[in-house]
């Protein structure tokens, strides 16, 4: 009986590795096939963009149609945008994605300070017209306190997704975009052929109506500017953009949270990964304003009514 | 005994070669190369399908704006006055007008003579726009240190563009005419926060329609109330008692109306608050007024302001004899 039991296990053990293996080998086909279907659907995307070049060349101009090719290969723009809940953050979202709706390779990263995604920026996002990322990370509290640097640990946290998501074949320029300055579109386009990190003047900033860097035969000098002239970068953070490929290859360049005195916040990120006679001076050697820094007055609510008045729930 | 002895060594020489080859497939199985493959295409896939649906998007927009011109047009209205901020605040309202079709704007300077800033402005921003000015009297100007709420402002400016609107509307002909009759007027000022979807609200206004307002009169937003599809009254935090207390960023008014009540004007000496009534009252009653947004339940419109720009290093700086250089424009 024992013998007859132990001879049917030894026959019926290599059949339960012939399956198992062969389960293996369907499992590696399966992804091989994938591979196969991902390239099938590339040579598909390559036709379909011919479709959509021949259907913009007979419906639009000739610079569109250039524009249109040219789309393709243009560096991507990420723009990295700090945001916290308050009275005016749907407000200057808004305003903020009917500007960048209009930039054309362009991806979003909004960053909250919160323990979550709220549901009012997630909403907003997804109908906002613009490619998106969505993050966010909570500061705590102890760095909230007046005079210390805002906004730290989303764009390091934004930073971190760049890190994670993109490597040595992406082409782009990452930007610091916080929600309440103004924009011209023209900045974007002089920022995008950044070939390491750019520098141009911001608009009603530090006391001024304006800083810039000075240049002299393309090179940058010095700094204009009235507060602290002796930063190594005196700068902010609307006034400068680095390539994708410096913030990859310096993984470990981040904004300093302890030990950052005011306004070194700049300084401190690019003396990591640049230097000045590095920067490429951009809008005419640094003589336009393409962006302002400009703030939204607290809202006052005093006649807000203590209890809900209203019947139906409205969100501003 | 040899025998038996030889027999036990296959065996167990088959037993271990067996759970060899098992290990080795177990090992296969869980090997993580196979999972990051799949996981890989995955995230290419779903980035894949992202960047078509992007380009959809995209295509059915520029399908959309190339069907959109037979819509009614949309006359914006937007004084405006030299400031440091003038013209940051001029560039991201461009922005949020460039993607609206059909609209006209209509920039209207407080100021003696049109200046080259504004002029310069409107000629880069792709916009269909006409350029205006008209200064405010001496008397009815806020002086330095004023608060923003003591005499209304814009409202000059504002009558300068109905001014202009009914001039135009008397020397078109044939289908320009027709087009007028469905026309929209709106006043937008230049500080205000405009979602897209509010100018699609306000294109089919057959008299004077309304939305809420957010962050105005001292509340998180303004609204009409709206029974059966009719306003009844307002939810207003301040003087609710007006005829019409609405803020001017929450109205639309159709240009026939205003073509054919040539009466309607801004009273720029009304009080504080009663601008938007002292024009309102000459065209409408509310019973007449149509809820938009929604039947009034959805804020598309924000009363923004921005706060004016600290200048002490410049000034500091002016006195030593290194103020910034005028020449740049800011």
């Amino acid at each position: 009986m024992k013998s007859i039991f132990y001879t049917r296990f030894f026959i019926l053990l290599p059949w339960i590795l012939i399956v198992i293996i062969v389960i293996d080998i369907d499992t590696k086909r399966l992804s091989v096939r994938n591979t196969a279907s991902f390239y099938l659907s590339r040579l598909g995307n390559v036709q379909q963009r011919q479709v959509v070049r021949t259907t913009r060349t007979s419906s639009s101009s000739t610079t569109a149609s250039s524009s249109g090719r040219n789309a393709t290969s243009l560096p991507v723009i990420y723009a990295i945008t700090p945001t916290y809940s308050r009275a005016v953050q749907k407000a200057e979202l808004t305003r903020l994605a009917n500007t960048f709706r209009q930039v054309p390779q362009f991806h979003w990263i909004v960053v909250e300070d919160a323990n979550s995604h709220t549901e009012l920026v997630s909403r907003f996002l997804a109908r906002c017209g613009v490619r998106y990322t969505h993050l966010n990370v909570f500061t705590p509290r102890r760095f909230k306190r007046t005079g210390m640097p805002r906004a730290t640990e989303q764009r390091n946290l934004a930073l971190g997704w760049i890190r994670g998501h993109r490597g040595s074949k992406d082409k782009g320029v990452v930007f610091f975009a916080d929600d309440d300055n103004t924009y011209s579109l023209e900045l974007f386009e002089e920022m995008r052929s950044t070939r390491r990190v750019s520098v141009w003047p911001v608009g009603l900033v530090g006391g001024r109506r304006y800083e810039r860097p000075l240049v002299e035969k393309g090179k940058v000098v010095g700094w204009y500017t009235g507060w602290k002239a002796d930063r190594p970068f005196a700068i902010d953070m609307a006034g400068f953009a680095v390539n994708l490929q410096v913030i990859l290859s310096n993984p470990r360049a981040l904004f300093k949270r302890r030990g950052a005195k005011p306004g070194m916040q700049e300084s401190d990120f690019l003396k990591q990964i640049t230097k000045v006679e590095d920067l490429e001076p951009k809008a005419k050697n640094c003589t336009q304003v393409l962006v302002w820094h400009t703030r939204t007055e607290k809202v006052n609510l005093g006649n807000e009514p203590k209890r809900q008045q209203d019947s139906v729930f409205i969100e501003v | 005994m040899r025998m038996r002895l030889k027999l036990k060594t296959v065996f167990v020489l088959y037993f271990m070669v067996s759970l060899f080859g098992l290990l080795y497939a177990l090992m296969q199985l869980g090997q993580r190369c196979d999972c990051r493959d799949h996981e890989q295409s995955k995230d290419q896939q779903i980035s894949q399908l992202k960047g078509e649906l992007q380009k959809l998007q995209e295509h059915i927009k520029t399908s959309e704006l190339s069907k959109k011109t037979d819509v009614p047009r949309i006359y914006v209205i937007t004084p405006t006055y030299a400031r440091l901020v003038q013209k940051a605040e001029l560039t991201r309202l461009s922005h949020t007008f460039l993607h609206v079709p059909q609209l006209h704007w209509i920039v209207v300077e407080d100021a003696p003579q049109q200046t080259q800033l504004v002029s310069d402005f409107l000629s880069a921003s792709g916009l269909t726009y006409t350029h205006l000015n008209k200064l405010t009297p001496k008397e009815r100007k806020l002086q330095e240190g004023d608060p923003n709420w003591l005499k209304p402002r814009g409202a000059e400016q504002r009558n300068e563009g109905l001014r202009w609107l009914r001039w135009m509307g008397s020397t078109v002909h044939g289908k320009e005419a027709a087009a007028l009759e469905e026309a929209v007027v709106y006043f937008a000022d230049d500080d205000n926060t405009y979602s897209l979807q509010l100018f699609e609200e306000m294109r089919y206004t057959y008299r004077v329609s309304v939305w809420p307002v957010g962050l105005v009169g001292g509340m998180k937003f303004e609204r009409p109330v709206v029974e059966d599809g009719k306003v009844v009254r307002f939810h207003t935090g301040w003087r609710p008692n007006r005829p019409f207390p609405i803020d001017m960023a929450g109205f639309a008014v159709s240009l026939r109306l205003v073509l054919t009540n040539k009466e309607a004007l801004f009273d720029g000496d009304a009080q504080m608050g009663f601008l938007e009534s002292s024009f309102l009252q000459h065209l409408v009653t509310m019973d007449d007024l149509e809820p938009k947004a929604d039947l009034c339940t959805k804020v598309l419109v924000w009363h923004t302001r921005t706060e004016k720009p600290k200048m002490k290093r410049e000034e500091a700086l002016l006195k030593q004899g290194m103020g910034s250089d005028p020449d740049v424009e800011v």
